[in-house]
């Protein structure tokens, strides 16, 4: 058996991932271990839980693989800050800490993490893993890859042809055929934008895609001339209007403020619209509608750029196949556009498309292009973290003293869950492995009524404690789902994965309110053989109410990790408004 | 620890920035300049570099 442990870290979401003959068996992010949202660290934690599921401690890996070159990336820090000089002192400072602490020492920290000498340690440049993570756990044969990300060594905006067969016939290859340069990157182009309306980087991109809905583009004018589209799908940012390339806590530059008009958005404003908030003060009105304009300024020249991204990858390769990668793929309406909008006919991305996937590309592209091994796997489902025993789960609920009962018909238990959810519950749905990547889908869930239009508003401000004008996603029996939204029969799998936001039907906009975004829904089409049981309490639920369709979104609190542990479940339970957490088997009540 | 900052900041003053605004004298190392109709690299094929597959730089 041919072991690949792919790492990726110190820029955010750090993970690791592993693979057995080219079938990825575990991947999980630091994050859910250090519960530190984001972390960046080397994933000691995440390595060891790859390692053991598998039982290789101690040097069984035949390679590690980082997700970068790391030297490669320090030329273009030093490049950049140099060309940027004086302004760039401060972010040189932190820059030479960073490299000197921690960066440069990269192969040895891996190395002795894994257990394994330093010369099995390898690197793949950063574009190449986006674009291994999404074609070769894709079910295409050959594709067209469009990765567009913040940055990694130089590039932000790739397209290659990659090719592959099942029958292990011939080379799997990806070839690189246009790339874009740092600094002018959609990714950091949608960051500053994120800055400038108030959340964080790296962070608070999908609250910029939420926001979007509650506004119009009428800033795209002012958008257009920070970023500048070619006919050819490239780009090129105005730096005039940035400053994420000398800085390290700047992401925006004064003269953005002067272009919009308004100074940026203060965190702690409350958000407030006419539509949604019909009694807020007018003043905090006029600015939330201004800065809801903003988002669907930047969030209609994103979309544009990754259509016209897309149109160019499609006459560069010629295929009927689109993978996407890099973390501008989790803007799910800009992914439904370049299906929708492009000759494309079929549509893969992985579920964490971001740097945390660059884990699993990366050893993927080991195992299939450098070792030149055959493909067999396909992504089909994103339970790919860590699961407690049902034994487990009951020493740490023994161990916090909580009253609960064991359900252990799984008929029998779906059935009560969805009483329960018929009746307006809200609960915490803790099942089998956790979810790769970003979005809960179904094994660490809150799930909901989605008949109830103020499930919405109850969610976001009692339990989950976040802003009031956040979208929640259906979860839809994936029979029922072309019944609900169009363009399904292109992305089976992204959709199962919640990657793609499309026009709910008319018809069904009265019926599930609580997870109608202005007519669109970031959905999760769940299939019974990558979730039984939660495919199985969509049906109860369907049969008790005609709807094939829960609210679900993910299991955590504002600011916190999604939870991994029974422990972490618990914690979560005790300091939130949900009514009921159900843990494998075991139903806790307050 | 003020030892090492020290040194990076002489670096960063001392070749750094006056590397940095030589290059600017005689190119655009971040494009500052709007292209008149691309922004692309145009790739050719990238094969393994010289046949030792697993050790490429890094």
């Amino acid at each position: 058996v041919s072991a690949v442990l792919g790492v990726s870290c110190f820029f955010h979401d750090a993970a690791a991932a592993l693979t057995l003959d080219g079938v990825v068996v575990a991947a999980a992010e630091e994050e859910r271990f250090s519960r530190r949202k984001h972390d960046a660290r080397l994933p000691r934690r995440a390595i060891r839980y790859c390692l053991e599921s598998a039982g290789l401690e101690g040097g069984g890996v035949d390679y590690v693989v980082f997700y970068e070159k790391p030297l490669r990336k320090l030329r273009r820090v030093v490049a950049t800050l140099a060309a940027t000089a004086p302004r760039s002192s401060a972010a040189f400072a932190a820059a030479a800490r960073a490299w000197r602490d921690e960066r440069l020492w990269i192969r040895a920290s891996l190395a002795e993490a894994a257990g394994v000498p330093a010369e099995r340690v390898l690197f793949v440049d950063h574009h190449t893993s986006h674009a291994a993570s999404t074609f070769l756990a894709s079910p295409f044969e050959e594709a067209a890859v469009l990765t567009v990300d913040g940055v990694g060594e130089w590039s932000t905006t790739t397209i290659a042809a990659a090719s592959g067969t099942f029958d292990g016939i011939g080379d799997t290859t990806i070839r690189l055929l246009r790339s874009q340069s740092f600094p002018h990157s959609l990714g950091l182009f949608y960051s500053a934008f994120t800055a400038y309306l108030g959340f964080e980087v790296n962070d608070g991109e999908y609250k910029v895609m939420g926001m979007a809905a509650y506004g119009a583009p009428r800033f795209e004018e002012a958008v257009r001339r920070t970023l500048r589209g070619y006919d050819d799908g490239s780009f090129w940012l105005d730096l005039d209007y940035f400053a994420f390339h000398h800085s390290l806590s700047d992401s925006f530059a004064p003269a953005l403020e002067e272009l919009l008009g308004e100074l940026a958005r203060d965190p702690s404003e409350p958000f407030a619209t006419r539509s949604a908030d019909p009694d807020a003060p007018g003043e905090l009105v006029r600015r939330g509608e201004f800065y809801a304009d903003v988002a669907a300024s930047v969030q209609k020249v994103t979309e544009d750029t990754v259509v016209a991204l897309a149109h160019e990858a499609h006459r560069l390769t010629g295929s009927r196949n689109l993978c996407l990668a890099g973390g501008v793929a989790l803007n799910g309406l800009a992914n439904a556009r370049a299906l929708r909008e492009t000759p494309f006919e079929r549509i893969f991305i992985p579920p964490a498309p971001g740097d945390a996937g660059g884990a699993i590309g990366a050893a993927l592209y080991v195992e299939h292009v450098l070792l030149g091994r055959p493909r067999s796997y396909v992504m089909r489902h994103a339970y790919l973290g860590k699961s407690w025993s049902t034994d487990e789960i009951r020493v740490a609920l023994d161990g916090a003293s909580a009253s609960y009962r064991i359900i252990d018909d799984e008929e029998r238990l779906c059935e009560t869950l969805a009483g329960e959810l018929e009746r307006g519950r809200v609960v915490g749905w803790f099942q089998g492995r956790s979810e790769w990547g970003p979005r809960a889908l179904g094994n660490r869930s809150i799930l909901a009524d989605p008949r109830d239009r103020a499930m919405t508003r109850r969610i976001n401000e009692k339990i989950k404690y976040r802003e009031p004008f956040r979208p929640f996603a259906p979860a839809i029996l994936e029979r029922d789902v072309a019944s609900y939204v169009d363009g399904m029969e292109a992305a089976q799998l992204p959709a199962r994965f919640m990657l793609l936001v499309l026009p709910l039907a008319e018809s069904r906009r009265e019926q599930i309110p609580a997870v109608d975004h202005f007519g669109t829904a970031r959905l999760q089409s769940v299939t019974p053989d990558a979730n039984p049981r939660f495919y199985r309490l969509l049906e109860s639920f369907e049969r008790r109410t005609d709807v094939p369709v829960l609210l679900n979104t993910s299991f955590n609190l504002r600011g916190e990790p999604i939870v991994n542990s029974p422990s972490d479940a618990l914690s979560t339970f005790a300091r939130s408004d949900l009514d009921l957490l159900v843990l494998g088997p075991c139903v806790v009540s307050r | 620890m003020a030892r090492p900052a020290l040194l990076s900041r002489l670096v960063y003053f001392l070749i750094v920035t006056p590397a940095g605004l030589a290059s600017r004298l005689v190119t655009d190392p971040l494009h500052r300049h709007a292209p008149a109709s691309s922004n692309w690299i145009v790739a050719g094929s990238s094969p393994p570099p010289d046949g030792a597959r697993l050790r490429q730089p890094w």
